[in-house]
């Protein structure tokens, strides 16, 4: 039995979770406005960016995030860039975040129906007028609650950078599971911090889906 | 010279040959009632006068603005020629008031004070003066209609195409929108009608244009053809519809 005490544990994994909180932050902020780029990317009326972009959407979409994580961290260093963990993670989970952004809120753009798009182009608009003031307001506003939703995902999946060595919530548990011998309670701490980051953030999802399906659309 | 010159238009949707040649001339003021069978080709028709929908040969030109098979200058075109759906197609995010000013304000660069005086008297005109800072959602269907007539009025078209703009009304609403069309075609505005209301057709349309199977199988007054039709197929559709 290790001398370390509770506290010493919480305090710790408090410390590992700012982490975690610090991760999907700048993942879920960075992703967003890459996320932007792929929505218009993926909307284009031009086929090559549109192609483009759905590939992106693919390859991230279709392979686990570990895989992202290590062909990032191992194959910079590969290349000779070394990159430090912390960046690896952040860049890794930011093109992740990206590509299911740009694909959930092209979705929402999608949804807008097609007399909105006949109306606005009958009123002589350009497509970039179109989009501004008639399709992406409107857009927006099915888009929160998805949104919302998916920052869920980038807290879990912050997880994950715990394997290339990223100190956040997960690495902290696993290091003092390891030094206390007490994995079942160091775990069930860890399990409890994630839970008080996401089930506030899915909450509050399931909140904005309910005042928009009970309201109008203004 | 005709305000609107339809020559030999052509139009496929994939094998489907949906226009066979429609030549067609409509002078300044003239009001024009589409009719025909669904799936004749009338939505397709007039949708291809403000260029919603392109075609395979054959030539438009509306007051001058050619439109081709490629390379059309739509928003030259658009300026001119107003459109009216079934649907109504309001923006929900606006209100009756911005979704009548939002294009003449970005597309004919307007200041804020004139769109919005602007916008009042087309309000005005189709009787929704009141309503300005409601929103769609909280007008009825007839409301609505009318609140997007308004809208494609205050950009100042030379043409207004009106897609089955009743059919999606409760009987009891399809008369307010009707009176302010009957209006318009009063003022001199020239009217591209697809309309199912054949008594109103009658009335208020200076010339009949009956398409079947996607041409043009019989056209002129509409008091004379309704009296009086000269195929088979209309006095046949006349027939169905009463
Ligand atoms: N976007 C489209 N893609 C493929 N086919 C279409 C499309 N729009 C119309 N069509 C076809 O073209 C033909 C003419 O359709 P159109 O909508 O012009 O008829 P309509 O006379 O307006 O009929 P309705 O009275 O039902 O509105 C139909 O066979 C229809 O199925
Ligand atoms: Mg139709």
């Amino acid at each position: 039995m290790s001398d370390i005490e509770l506290s010493d544990i919480v305090r710790n994994l408090l410390g590992g979770a700012a982490w975690t909180l610090g991760l999907s932050l700048t993942a879920f902020v960075l992703g967003g406005l890459a996320g932007l780029a792929v929505l218009f990317a993926r909307i284009a009326r031009n086929p090559l960016p549109r192609r483009l972009a759905q590939a992106y959407i693919e390859v991230f979409q279709g392979t686990p995030l570990l895989m992202q994580l290590f062909i990032i961290f191992f194959g910079s260093s590969l290349i000779g860039l070394e990159i430090p963990p912390w960046l690896a993670a952040a860049l890794g989970l930011t093109l992740f975040t990206s590509a299911y952004l740009g694909e959930i809120w092209r979705g929402c753009v999608e949804a807008i129906p097609k007399g909105q798009w006949e109306a606005s182009a009958s009123l002589a608009m350009s497509h970039v007028e179109q989009m501004r003031h008639v399709i992406l307001p409107q857009a927006l506003r099915i888009a929160i609650a998805p949104t919302v939703g998916f920052s869920v995902q980038v807290v879990k999946g912050t997880a994950v950078t715990s394997i290339i060595g990223f100190v956040e919530l997960t690495k902290t548990g696993s290091m003092l599971a390891n030094a206390t011998f007490q994995p079942f309670l160091v775990f069930g701490l860890v399990a409890l911090g994630y839970f008080a980051l996401c089930y506030p953030l899915s909450a509050y999802s399931r909140m904005l889906e309910r005042k928009i399906h009970g309201s109008r659309a203004h | 010279m005709a305000l609107v010159r339809i020559e030999a238009l052509h139009k496929h949707f994939g094998s489907n040959h949906v226009l066979r040649g429609i030549d067609l001339d409509i002078e300044e003021g003239q009001v024009i009632a589409l009719i025909g069978r669904s799936g004749s080709g009338k939505s397709t028709l007039l949708r291809t006068i403000n260029g919603l929908e392109s075609f395979d040969d054959g030539s438009i030109e509306v007051d001058g603005e050619h439109i081709r098979p490629q390379g059309t200058d739509l928003r030259a075109l658009r300026m001119k020629v107003g459109m009216i759906f079934q649907q109504f197609n309001l923006f929900p995010h606006l209100t009756a008031g911005q979704n009548v000013m939002l294009a003449t304000r970005i597309v004919r660069k307007m200041g804020d004070d004139a769109a919005r005086d602007l916008a009042k008297s087309m309000l005005l005109k189709v009787g929704l003066q009141e309503k300005f800072d409601a929103y769609p959602d909280q007008l009825s269907g007839g409301q609505q209609q009318r609140v997007a007539i308004a809208r494609a009025l205050a950009m100042q078209p030379r043409v207004l195409l009106c897609d089955e703009i009743t059919s999606a009304l409760d009987p009891e609403l399809v008369n307010e929108v009707l009176a302010v069309v009957k209006n318009l075609a009063a003022e001199g505005m020239t009217l591209i009608m697809v309309t199912h209301e054949m008594r109103f057709a009658r009335e208020v349309g200076d010339k009949l244009v009956f398409m079947y199977q996607g041409r043009i199988h019989e056209s002129g007054d509409p008091q004379t053809l309704f009296a009086n039709p000269q195929t088979p197929e209309l006095a046949g559709f006349i027939g169905s519809i009463n």
